[in-house]
């Protein structure tokens, strides 16, 4: 079978969006039935046929998601309903649109230069809870209860924590 | 204008303190938030107002309760139930903020509760959780009781306000977003700013009808 003339072929438009909390595990396959769910749960089927959502790409903590030309509008509102993948609570923050994914990947990489944060080791309190860095970004910090039982992770900034 | 969320519950209600709240809000937007059971403060240029939501009590506790919270300048709200619970709520003085009407009875608000919240400017609330993360039925519900509360603010003018219910900083969402889905029940644009900006509107004291020059 030969391949479709580029006049003939649907225009496609990509939509990147950054995957919140940082660190999340994100399975490709997992977010487009997620996201397949959004769009229908919203739109309805016919609506989803037209749109054809897919997650082309997972990287860095950013995904790139593949809509028809025009359905962009309706692709961001479906994606802000989103939630969580498979029990996972997470956040789709859209970042930018575009016609090519090597354009986005160049967004990618432009986000990424203040390079990678490392927790800040040592035991911190909270509330007099003794808690672990799971992450920290300039204010940012994400911690996790000290101990076996509780692994919920709260959100906090510097100036929230006291040293042990 | 200042751009306001609302209802959120930091920590311990939910998993991100208030400073954290502030940081992402202010990146996604908006000017100042409306925390429930916090109190007020500044962080990185957001403004936290306190909120106080009543609900689940009888008409007489609410009373007291408003009367108690009145001198606090916390941002007060009253859970919608009945129409006649609804139209006292409205009536009374210090409330702000009348919430939870997708899930009260089916005429909750009707022209004269309407009518009322514009007359004492109290703010029907429109909760943007139940858009985001309700599914099917639930979802249509919320859909069809906010298209309707929306014809009677056209018609008589009440302020609206709009809340993202947020217990985690995960819940919030850009305002961009919030327009969008804002139009899901027929919000236009002018709309969604003027219901951003609504918390000023109805917790700033309304300038008295007869003004004493001397």
């Amino acid at each position: 079978m030969s391949p479709r003339p580029p006049t003939l072929r649907e225009n496609r438009r990509y939509i990147l969006v950054r995957v919140e909390p940082v660190m999340t595990v994100i399975d490709q396959k997992e977010l487009y039935y997620t996201v397949s769910d959004a769009v229908t749960s919203l739109w309805g089927d016919k609506a989803a046929g037209v749109i054809t959502q897919a997650v082309v790409a997972a990287e860095n903590g950013h995904v790139i998601i593949r809509c028809l030309r025009g359905t962009e509008k309706e692709l961001a509102l479906a994606l802000s309903t989103v939630t969580a993948c498979k029990d996972v609570r997470l956040a789709l923050r859209i970042v930018a649109a575009s016609g090519t994914i090597e354009s986005l990947r160049e967004r990618i990489r432009e986000q990424l230069v203040p390079g990678e944060p490392v927790p800040e080791p040592g035991g911190r309190i909270f509330e007099n809870l003794e808690v672990d860095i799971v992450y920290c970004n300039g204010q940012k910090v994400d911690v996790i209860e000290k101990g076996f039982k509780n692994a919920h992770r709260l959100f906090l900034t510097k100036s929230d924590l006291e040293n042990s | 204008m200042k751009i306001t969320d609302a209802a959120v519950f930091p920590y311990p209600c939910g998993d991100t303190s208030v400073r954290r709240l502030a940081l992402e809000a202010k990146a996604l937007g908006f000017d100042s938030l409306v925390a429930i059971d916090t109190p007020a403060g500044s962080f990185d240029g957001v403004d936290i107002l306190s909120g106080i939501i009543v609900q689940d009590a009888l008409m007489r506790d609410v009373i007291a309760r408003v009367k108690r919270a009145k001198d606090s300048n916390a941002v007060i709200s009253v859970t919608a139930r009945d129409n006649g619970f609804n139209r006292a709520a409205i009536g009374l003085k210090g409330v702000h903020i009348l919430r939870g009407v997708h899930a009260a009875d089916k005429n909750a608000i009707d022209h004269v509760a309407a009518k009322m919240a514009a007359d004492n400017d109290v703010a029907i609330d429109i909760d943007l959780s139940i858009l985001i993360a309700a599914r099917g039925i639930a979802r249509q519900r919320a859909i069809h009781r906010y298209r309707d509360i929306l014809t009677l603010e056209r018609r008589f003018e009440f302020p609206v306000t709009l809340s993202s219910y947020a217990r985690s900083y995960l819940d919030l969402r850009a305002v961009r977003e919030i327009t969008g889905l804002c139009s899901l029940i027929g919000m236009e644009i002018s709309g969604v700013e003027k219901a951003l900006d609504a918390v000023g509107r109805v917790t700033t004291p309304s300038p008295s009808a007869v003004r004493v020059v001397s």
